[in-house]
């Protein structure tokens, strides 16, 4: 991919940072890290290794310089010659787009470290190891060697986004290491199909580190598909509330599985804006937010709500706050999947601690609450973005989300 | 068919030298996916395969595989001799592909007994 279409395809996806990792090669980090500081993207530099046994794994490197070096290495145990033919031209190119080479090794193919050796070549360059799409069968560190071996020191786990990041939790959470999902983007439409959040201060790789060692505040909060799920449409809609200056946010999601309903409410007491104004926020390419050049948290949302034989209302005006209804039939076909409520929540409420975020589930006649006020209260003063603030809300969000969904396997029963 | 002889059949040698390699083989299973074997390898096969991580040793603990078979004269990691010799998995090594040492097991007599 060309790194000025990579860049504009993250800007465009309203992402934060993006990571470049080309299998068995980091000939074109630099140019895309200059790409993106040009537009004022954060890019990570990365590699994707593949190991002997064909496990894939993420390094993420703490700049260009590092990832060169490290490539260095990576190509001194990587045999085979590319064929163009086959497997296309691979080409290195400048920030402009200007043909500066062709690389004539297999990059496509595995070098002659085995896993661990990868993994110390990673953290020799003071990288992040991560094993890459590890619910995937082929390439995946779980499906090329059964299981994670015990002793190899990884920092974190990486799902595909074809795994929602609840269920990734559920099959590789006992191993005690954060989960991420990207897009693993080969095309630049794929850009920013599937995220992770991290409460970080900045986007920068420091900052990413304490993250997936969960230090000093800094979280890997949970991710998932943008485009798909309702968790991070909800996430997007409440965040356009926020920069409106809320100081109260309110998130109802109610399932009714007799009626065969889920309605998703978003209020807040923001600035709120005209009947015209609420209207024309529908249109993808209007926004007031000033970190994003496109707010789709709205139109996509209404779009799944339509979709799924549902409708959208915005309810609001100037100075009395805006609240958002959509509702959706829970059995559609088409009804867009919930995704990792959890980090939708983490991220509300430890990404706003100025803000008192309150956040009800209902299914049927079960539900929890959490509220900011109350985590405060609960953990004797301390911030909602402490660490203890923080793993009390995980648990009440996970105890919460398990209790409600036991609901509805009993309910299906 | 003992693991000695199938070491002979292919060969190659134990590279295991803790391994019981009077153990006997009752079937068959060729693959490079370790999560595969876990799901289809059946108790007293012996495996084919290229892969030489330490996972090898605790798989086919996992289904009580009669041997492992390296293919291509790969040779294990020294973690995955270790633990071979002390779980008393045998691993024989051959140079032959892994499609030629599955047809010399076959014209031995060694069949395949199905996906689980």
């Amino acid at each position: 991919m060309h790194p000025a279409a990579v860049v504009a395809a993250a800007c465009a996806a309203g992402l934060d940072a993006v990571a470049v990792c080309d299998h068995n090669s980091a000939a074109n980090v630099a140019a895309t890290v200059r790409a993106g500081a040009a537009a004022g993207l954060p890019v990570l530099a990365g590699m994707e290794i593949a190991s002997e046994e064909e496990v894939h794994v993420i390094g993420l490197l703490p700049g260009a310089e590092a990832a060169e070096r490290l490539q260095g290495r990576v190509y001194a145990a990587l045999p085979g010659r590319n064929d163009p033919e086959a497997f296309g031209p691979q080409v290195v190119v400048s920030e402009g787009g200007e043909v500066l080479g062709f690389e004539e090794r297999l990059l496509i193919g595995a070098t002659t470290w085995d896993l661990g050796r990868v993994v110390r070549a990673v953290h020799d360059e003071d990288g992040l190891a991560i094993a890459a799409h590890v619910d995937r069968e082929r390439f995946g560190l779980v499906g090329q060697l059964g299981f994670v071996p015990p002793g190899l020191a990884l920092d974190a786990l990486e799902v595909s986004g074809r795994t929602p990041l609840p269920e990734a939790r559920r099959r590789f959470g006992a191993h005690g290491l954060p989960i991420l999902t990207s897009s693993d983007a080969h095309d630049p439409r794929a850009v920013g199909c599937a995220v992770t959040l991290m409460l970080l201060r900045e986007p920068s790789f420091p900052e990413v580190r304490l993250a997936l060692a969960g230090r000093e505040g800094r979280a890997v909060l949970g991710g998932g598909r943008p485009m798909e799920d309702l968790s991070l449409h909800i996430l997007d809609v409440a965040q356009n509330g926020l920069e409106a200056g809320a100081t109260s946010l309110e998130v109802d999601l109610t399932e009714d599985p007799a009626d065969d309903t889920l309605v998703v409410e978003i209020g807040d007491n923001g600035r709120g804006m005209t009947q015209a104004a609420a209207d024309a926020a529908r249109d993808p390419f209007v926004t007031s937010r000033t970190t994003r050049r496109v707010g789709l948290g709205l139109s996509l949302l209404e779009a799944a709500s339509r979709a799924a034989g549902g409708e959208l209302a915005i309810e609001s005006a100037p100075g009395r706050g805006t609240r958002v209804r959509a509702s959706f039939q829970r059995s559609h076909v088409d009804r867009a999947p919930l995704g990792d409520l959890e980090a939708t929540v983490l991220a509300l409420v430890a990404g706003n601690p100025g803000v008192n975020v309150r956040f009800r589930h209902a299914v049927g006649g079960r539900a929890y609450e959490v509220e900011s006020a109350r985590i405060v209260e609960e953990t004797g003063g301390r911030s909602v973005q402490s660490p203890e603030g923080l793993s009390l809300l995980r648990r009440l969000v996970r105890q919460g989300e398990a209790m409600v969904n036991e609901a509805v396997v009993q309910g299906v029963r | 068919m003992t693991v000695a002889e199938l070491a002979g059949r292919l060969g190659g040698t134990v590279v295991t030298a803790a391994a019981d390699t009077g153990r006997e083989v009752c079937g068959g299973y060729a693959s490079d996916l370790l999560s595969d074997v876990i799901a289809n390898a059946r108790e007293g096969d012996a495996w084919v395969t290229l892969q030489r991580h330490v996972n090898v040793v605790a798989v086919a603990q996992l289904k009580a595989l009669a041997a492992v078979v390296l293919v291509n004269g790969r040779q294990p990691e020294p973690d995955t001799v270790a633990r071979a010799n002390e779980e008393r998995i045998p691993i024989v090594s051959t140079a032959l592909t892994a499609f030629d040492a599955v047809g010399a097991l076959y014209e031995a007599g060694i069949r395949g007994r199905g996906a689980s």
